[in-house]
């Protein structure tokens, strides 16, 4: 893609996430969009990043970074120095390299810093950026417990600084369309959200002779991770939260390893079932070992149903009768005939298969532009409103996920969570 | 109401009479649903909990009075009642206040209007259209429950073909209204193998009915030809034939060795 290329495909974009996010409920409702859309091109002031963890998403972040306007790599940091040295060349030449985050943050000249660290090591690395002044970018999950996704959302009020969480649903103009799509009532009311992310892979990488398992595979154990709900479920159930407006009031499941047993630790099945407040449910699975229906969120409303992953909105109005139309039409043209009707047959209720409508607007990277949003938040010192909100409670719907298959019953909603 | 309804008016009337039957059967479906909060819900709501229900919507007491009063007229065969433990709970078992517009139980029991109310807003929206000046209009709901005002656009009677539900392709009956309603119903689909989307019980019985039959009945009335229609298909073969009493049109029965059988 030439420069100029993907600067004509980022305007549409950006127009695609402004018009997405313009009008009055959507300005009040999804503010971070049009805020991270509106970023401007900051030439030499532009936003300087430490990225800790260089593994493939730490990659994928810089690669993402190097595109936006208004933020650039500054340092770089990893303790495994393979994935150091496969990061240099998305960065520019000189910048600066550490095996230690602590020695990256004691060298200044950062104004804040992304982590793409094991889910463990995400509330930790948070203090420490934070203790250092820095502004904080982290990947989803959270953190690995509930106390320490609280803890980290405390020492970002006490320190004053930005603390955004990677949930680039929020920014991608097929979900902010579907969104908006979803309040107009086009759908109807909103009773419940199947959500599924199968796969059919070991989830696992290989183990280089210089590491171990535990490093390099850090998603399949219980210290580090709480596997797929903390690194797959998380992202469905915040669209699930920003959909039906609300928190779950409790969630059951279960979980098992079914499929993989090669000595993991996590779950490589889950089903649960999050409730809320009307009876209204989200029903989730995630699984490693069948592909066929991937990833995607179904928006089942009482007029219609949403599918995000694949751009979809379908109706719930059936195909007309076209008996009673060509009865219509028979009597504009002086036609009189036997109508067929339908009758009392019953027809099973198999799934609809009609290719419903497009919601518009295919695939771009988000994920650049959640980035800018965070540089413009860094740039004033304010968080983009309502964006922690949403990763929070996403992450403690992950963790309370995971208790809840633990135990074999249904666990509550915490009452004791920090406020946002 | 999870049925897809169909207005078509030919001719003189006012400019918003579809509106205002749209708005007639809308309302009839906001009283009578039960599966989102209504009258009728609340109504259950009070039976389950044993509790004397307080009959508050005009539309909702007009549907009971109407149920109440065919319960001769159906041999009591056709029964909004639900019983919450065994099907022993019948519409009898209720104190049913006209006056004081209260219904009362002394078993959990609910209500469920399927089997009356598409009929019944059929008819509110005839009713409408009537009154907006329409003379000429076919309503559906569902195409299983017609209703049509006058003659045909080009004179006549409306003539609809019913489909074999054994075999779409076939035509079992074909019917003939003038101001009239016609309700339709079934134990089966698309070939005998198709799967049920609800089963009929038979009033008393916890038994569904599972004899492959079908029934048409003809009548001024869309909620009189949906009790009937329904009753039909509970019915046994006597009872069939006692509700066959020539004030309307009934064709009944595909049981291949039924007494009653009359589609020919």
């Amino acid at each position: 893609m030439t420069d100029k290329t993907f600067e004509f495909t980022r305007r549409t974009f950006l127009d695609r996430v402004l018009m997405a996010s313009a009008g009055g409920v959507m300005a009040t409702a999804t503010p971070w969009a049009a805020i991270a859309a509106r970023a401007e091109s900051a030439g030499a002031g532009k936003v300087r990043l430490g990225v800790i963890g260089t593994g493939d998403r730490g990659r994928a972040l810089i690669q993402n970074i190097a595109k936006t306007r208004n933020c650039t790599v500054a340092a770089i940091c990893d303790n495994y120095a393979p994935h150091l040295a496969k990061a240099r060349q998305w960065v520019a030449a000189g910048t600066a390299e550490f095996s230690d985050h602590r020695k990256m943050l004691e060298a200044r000249g950062l104004d804040a810093v992304v982590i793409a660290t094991p889910l463990h090591r995400h509330a930790q690395h948070t203090f420490d950026a934070m203790d250092a002044g820095l502004h904080v970018w982290c990947e989803k999950a959270m953190a690995r417990t509930i106390a320490d996704c609280g803890a980290m959302v405390e020492r970002a009020r006490t320190c004053g600084k930005v603390l955004q969480i990677g949930h680039q649903r929020m920014f991608h103009p097929t979900y902010l369309n579907a969104w908006r799509r979803v309040k107009a009532g086009e759908i109807g009311t909103v009773t419940q959200i199947r959500a599924s992310w199968h796969r059919n892979n070991a989830w696992r990488r290989p183990v280089p002779a210089d590491s171990d398992d535990r490093r390099i595979n850090w998603r399949l154990y219980r210290e580090s991770s709480a596997g797929l709900m903390t690194e797959l479920a998380t992202h469905q159930l915040q669209v699930g939260n920003w959909f039906l407006d609300a928190v779950p009031t409790r969630v059951i499941g279960s979980g098992s390893i079914c499929f993989w047993k090669d000595g993991r630790e996590v779950y490589d099945h889950v089903a649960l079932i999050y409730e809320y407040a009307g009876g209204r449910k989200l029903i989730y699975t995630s699984l490693l070992n069948n592909a066929r229906y991937g990833c995607e969120e179904q928006i089942q409303g009482s007029k219609g149903t949403i599918e995000p992953e694949l751009g979809r909105i379908y109706q719930e109005v059936p195909p007309r009768s076209l008996a009673l139309q060509r009865m219509q039409a028979d009597v504009k043209r002086g036609h009189k005939r036997t109508i067929p009707i339908g009758g009392a047959t019953w027809f099973p209720e198999l799934p609809v298969t009609t290719p419903g409508e497009s919601l518009g607007w295919g695939e771009y990277d988000e994920t650049m532009l959640q980035f800018e949003g965070f540089g413009e938040a860094v740039r004033s010192g304010k968080p983009l409103p309502g964006l922690l909100q949403q990763a929070y409670n996403a992450s403690v719907a992950s963790l309370l996920g995971e208790q809840a298959m633990d135990r074999g019953e249904a666990v509550a909603w915490p009452t004791s969570l920090v406020t946002v | 109401m999870g049925t897809r309804v169909e207005l078509y008016r030919f001719g003189d009337g006012a400019a918003d009479a579809l509106a205002l039957a749209q708005r007639a059967i809308e309302q009839v479906d906001d009283a009578l649903t039960i599966h989102r909060p209504s009258a009728a819900t609340a109504l259950n709501e009070a039976l389950r909990r044993g509790e004397t229900g307080v009959i508050d919507d005009p539309l909702l007491l007009d549907a009971l009075i109407r149920i109440d009063d065919a319960r001769a007229m159906t041999e009591r065969l056709f029964d909004p009642t639900v019983d919450m433990r065994r099907a022993t709970v019948r519409w009898e078992r209720l104190r049913f206040d006209r006056s004081a517009a209260t219904l009362a139980c002394d078993a959990p029991a609910a209500l469920d209007f399927g089997g009356f109310g598409k009929g019944y807003a059929l008819d509110r929206a005839v009713t409408a259209l009537r009154d907006a000046g329409v003379a000429c209009a076919l309503l559906s709901a569902g195409e299983s429950s017609m209703a049509v005002i006058g003659e045909h656009p080009l004179g006549g009677a409306w003539s609809f073909a019913v489909p074999d539900p054994r075999d779409a392709d076939r035509t079992l009956v074909e019917v003939a209204l003038i101001d009239e309603a016609l309700s339709i119903s079934s134990t089966l689909g698309l070939g005998l193998a198709a799967p049920e989307r609800a089963a009929m019980v038979r009033p008393g019985r916890s038994a569904a009915v599972v004899a492959p039959r079908s029934a048409v009945v003809v009548d001024a009335s869309g909620a009189v030809a949906e009790m009937l229609s329904t009753a039909l298909i509970v019915a046994d073969d006597e009872a069939a034939q006692r509700l066959q009493d020539g004030v309307r049109r009934m064709l009944f029965d595909l049981a291949p060795a039924a007494p009653t059988r009359i589609f020919a």
